[in-house]
């Protein structure tokens, strides 16, 4: 089954003399992701760019309208994610908690769709 | 013969569990659990099976493998014959023996932390109990309906998360027996609530003493799940003994050790000792000896273990600071040091968080009685009877304020 591991956290903890912690937790992300990889576990991701540059489309009333930000204003903010084939929700569960954090954070696991 | 009710209820758990188990699928387990049930009202009566959960389960497999079936040909236009009833060889071939016990797998299912917390121990009575939606709905007190939805709607996420109908391995075990043994222990608070034993609650605590036997005999090597196996039979044997002739609650020291249930006492002093030997202590442990050292009195002519009970509760905190514990804590410190340091203790705790905790107004209630500041205890007892105890509990209360009251 495949699992979309969606990481929420602070960005603020990646910001100014915080830099640091951003390469190393990169670091860290590519760690895992290799190893993923390597498994044939991994079947896609990123990491996103902050949420200060997103800009969002609203589908309203048949009407388009485009706002400056995310969907949602919230301390924690959707900073990437991972795409996994794995045999059950434990297994995908076991990954999430493996996923780095510069400090507090959560992952939000959920099951892909399966096409066919 | 059995009837089919008794079998479904002996038997159902563990078939619901094989076919979940087999077919990786709750609502399929279910409803050809169900469809053989029907069946077997309708052919029991003429032809008795020689083993009917044998015969349940063999008629509710071919269900299961009839649906699958149906359901991946629904597009072609002739169904295919549906199968025949399991004939008397085929039920040589699979006695009751024969269906594999699969309920530890499903009872990890159903309290898989994925699974909304308050729906765990209804789906839990749902499949591996046997208890029906509306059983469940006047326990956890919810109308039926909602309880229906929850209950759908949690086997809905098990089916589209991907929830493994494994064991956990070792790495996950603690969390998830964690989470097992905490949705049981809830589930058997709301049952024991009951003293009457006679309301609803009470219609499940029969399936607690199943459950967790279950669970002792699957998960031999778990101190904390004997343990826990033990405190619902030492709770369970007070049962006859929690009420008096009016139906008001008698506490635990004033309760007749003769109305207590020896058997099942003896019960749970053997699976306390079987987790004692397992060397790894821990507070399920230590909450099933505080109960283990009350069933050791044997008449309201012996001292209550007052002493015991003290020393269990210090070793209880030691193991995690908890203010519901504390206030148990200190009835037993009224006994051994007298009410004023009790009530000294009583008064140091956190009064706001504790407010709507009715034991925490009782305890003080009874300590200002016999410190003789009467018109404090008056006003602790009506703060107890505010947050709406139990009729039992109620009717105990009451006649406690009005001893006080008259004493005025």
């Amino acid at each position: 089954m495949q699992y979309a591991l969606l990481i929420y956290e602070n960005e603020e903890l990646y910001r100014g003399a915080n830099g640091r912690s951003f390469e190393a937790i990169i670091a860290a992300h590519r760690a895992l992701a290799g190893e993923l990889a390597t498994q044939g576990i991994l079947k896609g991701g990123s990491g996103l760019k902050t949420a200060d540059t997103a800009t969002t489309v609203r589908k309203a009333g048949g009407e388009h309208a485009l706002h400056d930000g995310p969907y949602a204003e919230a301390r924690e903010q959707l900073g990437g994610f991972y795409l996994v084939d794995v045999p059950d929700l434990d297994a995908a569960l076991a990954i999430a908690k493996r996923i780095p954090f510069a400090g507090d954070g959560a992952i939000e696991v959920r099951p892909v769709i399966e096409e066919g | 013969m059995k009837t089919l009710d008794q079998t479904a209820r002996e038997a159902g758990g563990r078939i619901v569990a094989a076919l979940a188990a087999a077919f990786r699928d709750l609502d399929l387990a279910e409803e050809a659990f169900a469809e053989a049930c029907a069946r077997a009202a309708a052919v029991w009566p003429a032809a008795p099976p020689l083993d009917p959960a044998a015969w349940l389960y063999a008629t509710a497999r071919r269900r299961a493998l009839d649906m699958i079936r149906r359901r991946s040909v629904r597009q072609r236009l002739t169904p295919d014959d549906p199968e025949p009833e399991p004939s008397a060889e085929d039920l040589l071939t699979s006695d009751t023996r024969l269906i594999p016990d699969e309920r530890l797998r499903l009872i990890f299912v159903c309290c898989h932390p994925a699974v909304a917390p308050e729906a765990r121990a209804a789906l839990t009575l749902r499949l591996v109990c046997g208890l029906s939606v509306q059983e469940i709905a006047r326990a956890f007190l919810a109308a039926e309906p909602a309880m229906f939805q929850r209950l759908t709607r949690a086997k809905k996420k098990i089916a589209e998360a991907g929830v493994s109908f494994e064991v956990p391995g070792p790495e996950a075990w603690p969390e998830r027996l964690a989470a097992v043994l905490s949705t049981l222990e809830v589930a058997y608070a709301r049952a024991h609530e009951d003293a009457a034993g006679a309301g609803t609650h009470a219609g499940y605590a029969r399936e607690m003493l199943d459950l967790t036997a279950v669970l002792a005999e699957l998960l031999p090597n778990e101190p904390e799940c004997l343990a826990f196996a033990a405190t619902v039979r030492f709770a369970e044997a007070r049962r006859p003994a929690r009420l008096d002739a009016e139906g008001a609650m008698v506490p635990l020291s004033e309760q007749d050790p003769a109305r207590w249930s020896r058997p099942l006492i003896l019960e749970a002093d053997a699976l306390l000792r079987r987790a004692a030997r397992l060397n790894a202590s821990g507070p399920r442990q230590l909450r099933a000896a505080l109960h283990g050292a009350w069933s050791l009195r044997r008449s309201l002519a012996e001292p209550p273990p007052w002493s015991a009970i003290l020393a269990l509760y210090d070793l209880l905190l030691a193991w995690r600071e908890d203010p519901f514990v504390r206030i148990n804590r200190t009835v037993a410190l009224a006994e051994v040091a007298g009410p004023a340091v009790a009530l000294a203790e009583v008064e140091g705790l956190d009064a706001a968080r504790l407010a709507d905790f009715l034991p925490f107004h009782a305890v003080r209630a009874d300590l200002l009685t016999r410190l003789g500041r009467r018109e404090e205890a008056l006003a602790a007892y009506d703060r107890a009877l505010d947050l709406g105890p139990q009729a039992a509990e109620r009717l105990w209360l009451m006649q406690r304020r009005g001893e006080v009251a008259q004493a005025l």
